[in-house]
């Protein structure tokens, strides 16, 4: 017995030892920007610069994310609840953008739109994203609508399809049902995939970088304003901006993590 | 009133094979076998869920084969009742109410008629999550019943309760479909649930119907081995009066 509890008491301080470890890593590099950079927070965040790059953060952010919602629902609920030829493919072709690395992601997006062919599409349309706003949204759109397809599949196959069955039974077309039943049930989902998408757009850097670049008040989003006032020299309005996006993050993760807490305690 | 002609159906390695048989308007039929025999997919078929690989499915002479589930008016009550956990008991009872877009006076006086029938009034307001089996089976039946459906299908709806809770369901089940004389095809593998509900029974196995008859037919005359034995005679002489 007491060999035992010795045994159990060993075990949990030898896994102890690694979460200490990393959360004091965690904290010590959290401190490091806030130690450096809150004293000149308040002076950094009057800047026009750092207030023009918020704004802009904020602005791509939410577009990209209502883009990705768009194009996420229904690509999710197709393969959710649908078996077509070709179906493992097309579903490794859209989480392709996962692997692939950022940067990579970027250069490949500025060739195809750097093209003659599409670049009289997007002027005809309005929407030329190279160098522009519209290239950040694009280039987090990319990025970000994989991440947001995997958690929505997984919500939709979660619901119970005889419920949807069911709701035809009672007079719903496959539309009536998708509104009436499905999107309720999925909402937690949603949510959470929102949330994900966001939060990731808000750090989203490297291919956003090749896309629209990091042009000083044009294209110079919280990360961008990092990069430049780095480069620059300009040590206070790159943590200023660090601060800033870290806080957002962190909001976003306690946000997450209530929603979770508050689906278990639903579902109880 | 319904006819199932010569329907095939292939889910996965499961086969549903020539399956044919005919409903009287008001009758109460039930198809009977052990689990695994694919009584769940016929009635998933009839109500439209599955198009059939090959037969036809008539409603009073018209065939509905192509008809989307929600065109064809068939109520369904599954084992699990499938009650929407983000409605409450009064959204799911009205729910099928609102597809027909009833006005809101009508749609109260038949959720107070049901609702009383079945004695559920005290629990409309309630989330259908807090509520026992017994009361989500009664919604359940509410919310098939209250479009007034042409044929009702009821997937082993009694499978889950105790023998007692059984027996008084069954009673109920029996009143109820004298009442409102709606056409109903149940699934059960409880041979004596069969025998106390059913005007006629069909017998099925591996996705092939064995025998289509009364209970005393079936009782008397079992027209295979499969059947007598599942009906609880044991070694029999097939075709013999018992």
């Amino acid at each position: 017995m007491f060999n035992k509890n010795y045994k159990d008491t060993l075990f949990k301080i030898f896994i102890s030892i690694f979460g200490i470890i990393f959360v004091t890593f965690i904290v010590l590099t959290i401190c490091a920007v806030m130690g450096k950079g809150l004293p000149s927070l308040m002076e950094s965040i009057m800047d026009k610069e750092i207030q023009f790059a918020i704004r802009l953060t904020l602005y791509t952010s939410t577009m990209s994310t209502i883009i990705c919602l768009i194009f996420s629902v229904p690509i999710s609920y197709g393969l959710a609840r649908y078996n077509f030829w070709g179906k493992k493919i097309i579903n490794s072709i859209i989480q392709m953008p996962n692997s692939i690395p950022p940067i990579a992601s970027g250069i490949a997006l500025l060739l195809l739109f750097s093209t003659k062919q599409m670049e009289n599409i997007v002027s005809k349309l309005g929407v030329d994203p190279v160098f522009s706003v519209k290239g950040i949204i694009l280039a987090h759109f990319f990025i970000n609508t994989p991440y947001m397809i995997r958690i929505l599949r997984i919500t939709f196959e979660d619901i119970n399809p005889k419920l949807e069955f069911v709701a035809r039974t009672l007079g719903y077309s496959s539309w009536g049902t998708f509104f009436k039943v499905t999107l309720p049930l999925a909402r937690n989902g949603l949510i959470s995939g929102i949330i994900i998408t966001w939060t990731n757009a808000l750090g989203e850097f490297g291919t956003a970088l090749m896309l629209a670049g990091a042009i000083r008040m044009k294209t110079e989003t919280l990360p961008a304003s990092i990069f430049l006032n780095l480069s620059g020299g300009n040590l206070d309005k790159a943590l200023a901006a660090a601060i800033i996006l870290i806080a957002m993050s962190i909001i976003c993760l306690f946000i997450f993590e209530y929603l979770g807490k508050e689906n278990i305690r639903n579902t109880k | 009133m319904l006819k199932v002609e010569h329907i095939n159906k292939k889910l996965g390695e499961f086969k549903l094979k020539d399956i044919t048989f005919q409903v009287k308007e008001g009758e109460y039929f039930v198809i009977l076998g052990p689990t695994g025999t694919g009584k769940t997919i016929i009635l998933e078929t009839i109500a439209g869920i599955y198009s059939p690989d090959s037969g036809s499915i008539y409603i009073n002479n018209i065939n509905i084969s192509k008809v989307p589930p929600e065109c064809r008016n068939i109520g369904f009550v599954y084992q699990d009742y499938l009650l929407f956990p983000h409605l409450s008991v009064r959204e799911n009872i009205v729910f099928g109410l609102k597809a027909k877009k009833i006005n809101r006076y009508s749609m109260e006086q038949i959720l107070h008629e049901i609702s009383t029938m079945l004695n559920i009034e005290h629990l409309l307001n309630r989330n259908t999550l807090t509520l026992s089996g017994g009361e989500q089976q009664r919604v359940a039946f509410a919310r098939a019943i209250v479009t007034s459906p042409k044929i009702l299908l009821l997937d082993e709806v009694s499978s889950a309760l105790d023998p007692r809770t059984k027996e008084i369901f069954q009673h109920n089940l029996k009143s109820l479909h004298k009442k409102l004389k709606t056409t109903t095809i149940h699934i059960t593998h409880d041979f004596n649930e069969a025998l106390y509900l059913a005007d006629r029974i069909a017998v099925m196995r591996n996705g092939e119907i064995h025998q289509i008859g009364t209970a005393k037919e079936i009782f008397n005359h079992p027209k295979s081995e499969f059947v007598a034995n599942f009906i609880g005679y044991g070694k029999l002489k097939i075709g013999n009066e018992v």
